[in-house]
């Protein structure tokens, strides 16, 4: 199973089929309309408005409420929603958008290019996170016509980068329900507005959110379904059991816990797998710090990498959900990885504490070498597993770890800005290209306190003008080579290490028909799911 | 009217205690590492900017001086404006007030089940002190008292539920069931039957413990002695004169008890995904959410106080000795 | 003294409880000898059933770590805690007792104001919000447990003081010239002690449950082997593997149980007045 599912990952034509394959075994059945469809929905959101923040949490509730300006097809290649077609100018300064036609807002009002143009400049640009980077260049969008968008912008955008970005952060929100307020406590932020397949209708907090089949979705004669609820359920056991009980047909991001996807995975009621999330690729990090002079001796980072057993923590702890990492580039991105041919650690205990010794750092009473602490990020189980792992890892040649366990706001304040850890792990969320969520993680120059930045207090002009060019360089080959750089350059210099690669996991009820046909599927739009019976 | 004057009273002279709460609180809080930005950006889960940080920071006046701060919030609670909450942006009255039901019905049911049971069991245990029902009564209050709750709830959890399907896993009610009436209470009810039990345990065990010893304090005095000689039948004997007298202790720990069980609604609640608020204030520490910590605890504080006046009352009621020095 | 133990040794109930007790701390102590290892250290495949492999009698954890060694040496950890929550909160409850109960007038007032104040906040909730603010090591919660306990011991101190303090004996040593620490500390807290110290057996109980619940909710210290940090890691594989929670849960309810009837005992042995309750 894992072999298979591996190879199919390696190479975009497969990934394709693999992605087909639902399509063809159900294509005799005539779908059948109606039916309330429920997801676990395992953390509480502050807002529900996409266009205002980029996250799995945001996308699986309004994702299906509003919509983006482009979709992920089958294959993961950029396709039509709101926007019909796009064209780059020569330089690359100017991007134009034809925009669907017959298109309304839940409360009835028309789709224009002024929505665009005001959710670009207001939301994406100011509010929305990696969007206000993304856009950083963005000095206006001209409005030609009602179905006409022009993103003008300082520095040449590529386009492919653009359109892929677009799939995440490009949701539209209305202008006429957000123009004259204040965005941030607008009332649409948690009640949102869309052009979507399904209506938003009601959030208790704690208990449920609910939204109704959308009667004038443009997209005719759908939605299959009348209703999606979102069940809240905190406890990932809770979970599994609505799941067992079919209170919850989908659990979407890895919300079960680990052991539950291997038991539930040879249920046959459900299926559990990683199709549908390809374009939600995450790696676990080591972060080091290098304000500690023992971290910036390459030596020992180089060490602590090749003391700690991947491929065992792998095997035994996240089972088949995770594979070895070869760097920042996860091998999901089919248009940048760079092939598993760069500079890699092994693991070898013996080499590890040979580079300690070579780095002066003996074995003093206990056969401890030296203590660093490590602060784990408190989301996800596999965080807090992997913690454990590099303890007892490193306790084995000698570096004594103590772990330090924050919560969510102290975590971030503690190691991205006031940069008090040694050694911290979280994820690293890979977002379609690397411009986007990759390389900020190496670029120097980032801002005191922006989390999932490069805080190390490393710094590299090599890196740093790599990562410079890529970002304008116009020529997809060319951009890919330099890519490859990067990857060869941080992998040899290790101001952080990226050793697992990981996929979302979905655990599905097999009555749900038509899931999982995307790359991005439990963001979608859910508008062409249908439950049997 | 004199009940009321005396709510009022009593309220006033507790205002020294609350406001020591508050300001204690919310200084202890300004020494927690990051803030509710962070706690936001951290939802994001990736492409934190520091311009929108910086800009949230002063949307949520969180740019301003601790006293500054401080002297705000104050200045809103004196004209009873708890603020608004950031994680919910909603005002943190309205989000405390979806809240308290579950908590309060939570609170209630486990409560009185731990009264009831306890004072029952108690009774039994008394009557036939040192019997083998004595014995086996006792063994399970200390059992129940050594249990930890949420412990017991997930195993109730795995038999009640997963196992034997009689009781749903977790949640308040069936969603979009749209039950009304009668239904729903009973529904509502269904889901609550593990979480009293596994918040009313250890209550039960304390108060069982408290009945036997002062039912046996008061079956040796001298009135019981006295109406058992008028001839009064054991039963009559009991209820009439011993059980009245035996029940103040007990309810003077439901007063001092108040807090506590609130507390313990914070685990009970997380673990049978309950829409409380203990699960609420468990959410608003972590995501740093200031104005809703400090609703709550000024919500709670009123709900012990108030508690303990019912107490008193009660006790005024139940002691005639009291009663008479009014 | 001889007769109180010889009082004690009379209750099945507290023989049972003491037996208990010793069996914990036997286990705290060989922890080193049965399982020289470190317990958090990688011991083998995670989640192995207990018995099913005879070097685990009791399996593996989540994180392939020996239960059974996390088993004996959260011992340590429990009693640790318990023993100086418990010390924590009894000497600041007994000072703060001492001083409001025999001073009375504004000091009285004020003290019993701040005590009133801890005792109408919910105490977990205080001790979330300690654990929040000052970090999750094992000595910031013993510490923070103890802050949260103190107010009931503080409350029955200062009665006891209420009713001693206008005794002849302490009306004697102030025509004497005694100072009022000398009083206080020499002549009246030993009167006042018995009843505090058998209170101590109920903090202690609600310290290691408190620890437990704070553990339930991954809030404890992570770098040691506590039995509330395995019921938390527990609750992920509650479904299939629920002996990972059920084992420390046991040692848990073990450990409270006998602390209990221990406090009983000494109870009913100082006060025989109130035997056979």
């Amino acid at each position: 199973m894992t072999l298979t599912r591996r190879a199919a990952l390696a190479t975009s034509a497969a990934l394709a089929s693999s992605v087909l394959m639902p399509q063809r075994t159900f294509a005799q059945e005539q779908p059948r309309r109606g039916g309330v469809m429920t997801v676990h929905f395992a953390t509480e959101q502050r807002i529900l408005n996409p266009s205002l923040q980029a996250s799995t949490g945001v996308y699986i509730v309004g994702g299906k409420i509003q919509e983006p300006m482009l979709d992920l097809d089958e294959a993961g290649n950029p396709t039509p929603c709101l926007a019909e077609s796009w064209e780059s100018s020569p330089d690359g300064k100017a991007i134009t958008f034809r925009l669907r036609r017959g298109v309304t807002w839940h409360d009835g009002k028309p789709f224009t290019s002024a929505d665009v143009q005001f959710t670009a400049m207001e939301m994406w640009k100011k509010i929305q996170n990696y969007g206000t980077a993304l856009q950083l260049f963005l000095t206006a969008v001209d409005t030609p016509d009602p179905h006409t968008a022009v993103f003008r912008y300082e520095r040449p955008m590529p386009l492919n980068l653009l359109l892929r970005a677009l799939t995440d952060l490009g949701y539209v929100s209305a202008k006429h329900v957000y123009e004259g307020s204040n965005i941030r406590q607008n009332p649409a932020n948690t009640a949102p507005v869309g052009t979507g397949p399904f209506k938003f209708m009601q959030y208790e907090r704690g208990q449920f959110i609910i939204a109704e089949r959308n009667p004038n979705y443009w997209r005719n004669n759908f939605p299959y379904l009348d209703r999606i609820v979102w069940r809240v359920v905190g406890d990932r056991s809770a979970a599994a059991a609505q799941m067992e009980a079919g209170q919850i047909l989908f659990a979407p991001y890895s919300s079960l816990a680990i052991a539950d996807f291997q038991r539930l995975g040879d249920d046959p009621r459900f299926e559990v797998t990683t199709r549908g999330n390809e374009g939600n690729a995450r790696t676990n990090t080591l972060e080091f710090n290098f304000r500690n002079p023992l971290l910036a001796d390459i030596r020992v980072r180089r060490a602590i990498a090749h003391a700690i057993d991947v491929p065992f923590f792998i095997e035994n702890f996240l089972g088949d959900f995770a594979k070895r990492g070869t760097g920042p580039i996860p091998s999901v991105s089919t248009d940048y990885y760079p092939g598993a041919d760069m500079p890699q650690y092994a693991f070898d205990r013996r080499k590890a504490n040979a580079l300690l010794d070579e780095a002066g750092h003996r074995r003093g009473a206990g056969g401890v070498r030296f203590n660093l602490r490590l602060h784990p990020a408190p989301w996800g189980e596999d965080i807090a597993l992997w913690s454990t792992f590099i303890q007892q890892s490193l306790q084995e040649v000698g570096i004594r770890v103590e772990v330090v366990r924050l919560d969510a706001a102290g975590f971030l304040r503690t190691v991205y800005n006031d940069w008090n850890f040694d050694l911290a792990t979280g994820w690293h969320q890979y977002r379609s290209d690397p411009a986007v969520s990759t390389t900020v993680w190496y670029r120097s120059g980032q801002p005191k306190g922006a989390p999932w930045t490069n805080q190390w207090g490393w710094e590299d002009p090599e890196t740093d003008r790599i990562i410079d060019a890529a970002q304008t360089e116009l020529d997809p080959a060319k951009r890919k080579a330099l890519y490859a750089d990067f990857v060869r350059r941080v992998n040899t210099e290790l101001p952080l290490w990226m050793p697992i690669e990981q996929i979302f996991v979905s655990v599905f009820n097999k009555r749900l028909r038509n899931y999982a046909n995307n790359p991005r599927w439990a963001s979608s739009s859910w508008h062409d799911l249908w439950l049997a019976e | 009217m004199r009940v009321l004057a005396l709510a009022g009273r009593r309220l006033a002279a507790s205002l020294p205690t609350l406001l020591i709460i508050l300001v204690g609180m919310f200084l202890l809080l300004q020494l927690a590492p990051g803030d509710t930005v962070d706690a936001l950006i951290a939802q994001t889960g990736g492409g934190g900017d520091a311009r929108v940080a910086a800009e949230l920071r002063a949307f949520y006046g969180l740019d301003l001086s601790v006293p500054a701060q401080l002297g705000n919030y104050l200045w809103r609670l004196v004209r009873l404006d708890l603020g608004f909450s950031s994680i919910y942006g909603k005002p943190v009255s309205t989000v405390i007030l979806e809240r308290l039901p579950a908590t309060l019905l939570l609170m209630t049911a486990a409560l009185s089940f731990a009264f009831f049971v306890g004072l029952v069991l108690g009774v039994l245990a008394a009557r036939r002190v040192n019997g083998w029902p004595d014995t086996l009564i006792s063994t399970l209050g200390l059992v129940f008292y050594a249990t930890p709750s949420f412990w017991f709830g997930l195993m109730a959890i795995v038999l009640f539920a997963v196992h034997l399907e009689w009781l749903p896993a977790g949640g308040f009610e069936e969603i979009g069931a749209g039950y009304t009436g009668l239904r729903r209470a009973l529904d509502i009810a269904k889901h609550l039957v593990l979480p009293t039990l596994t918040l009313g345990l250890i209550f039960l065990a304390i108060y069982l413990r408290i009945m036997r010893a002062s039912m046996l304090e008061v079956l040796s005095l001298d009135f019981v002695r006295t109406a058992r000689a008028k001839g009064l039948d054991e039963t009559r004997v009991v209820v009439r004169h011993v059980l009245r007298n035996a029940l103040l202790p007990m309810v003077t720990l439901v007063g001092l008890q108040a807090g506590t069980m609130l507390g313990g609604s914070v685990v009970v609640e997380s673990v049978f995904s309950l829409p409380g608020l203990g699960r609420l204030a468990y959410e608003s520490v972590v995501q740093r959410d200031l104005n809703t910590l400090l609703g709550i605890v000024f919500v709670s504080a009123i709900l012990v106080i108030s508690v303990n006046f019912l107490v008193d009352l009660l006790y005024a009621r139940l002691d005639p000795r009291i009663g008479a020095g009014q | 003294m001889r007769r109180t133990l010889f009082a004690y040794l009379r209750s099945p109930s507290a023989i049972l409880g003491l037996l208990l007790l010793l069996a914990v701390i036997g286990m705290a102590l060989t922890a080193d000898w049965f399982f020289p290892r470190d317990p958090l250290s990688l011991a083998g495949r995670p989640l192995q059933w207990p018995g099913a492999s005879p070097r685990f009698p009791l399996g593996t954890d989540n994180s392939g770590r020996d239960i059974a060694a996390q088993i004996f040496h959260g011992a340590r950890i429990s009693l640790l805690i318990g023993v100086v929550a418990t010390s924590i909160a009894i000497a600041v409850g007994i000072v703060v007792g001492a001083l409001a109960g025999y001073h009375g007038g504004w000091v009285d007032d004020v003290l019993m104001r701040v005590t009133e104040a801890f005792q109408t906040l919910p105490n977990f909730l205080l001790l979330l919000v300690f654990v929040a603010v000052f970090g999750s090591d094992i000595m910031t919660v013993t510490v923070a447990i103890g802050a949260v306990s103190w107010p009931a011991p503080a409350r029955l101190t200062r009665a006891e003081f209420l009713s001693l303090r206008n005794r002849e004996f302490v009306q004697a040593c102030r025509t004497l010239g005694m100072g009022d620490g000398r009083i206080i500390f020499r002549e009246v807290l030993p009167n006042a002690l018995p009843p505090v110290i058998v209170y101590a057996s109920v903090v202690m109980a609600v310290a290691i449950l408190l620890e437990s619940a704070l553990a339930f909710l991954r809030l404890s210290d992570p770098n040691v082997a506590s039995w509330g940090n395995l019921i938390g890691l527990g609750r992920d594989v509650l479904r299939a593997q629920w002996y990972v929670s059920a084992i420390p849960g046991v040692a848990i309810l073990v450990t409270v149980l006998a602390v209990s009837l221990v406090g009983q005992g000494l109870n009913d042995a100082l006060n025989p007045r109130l035997r056979g309750r």
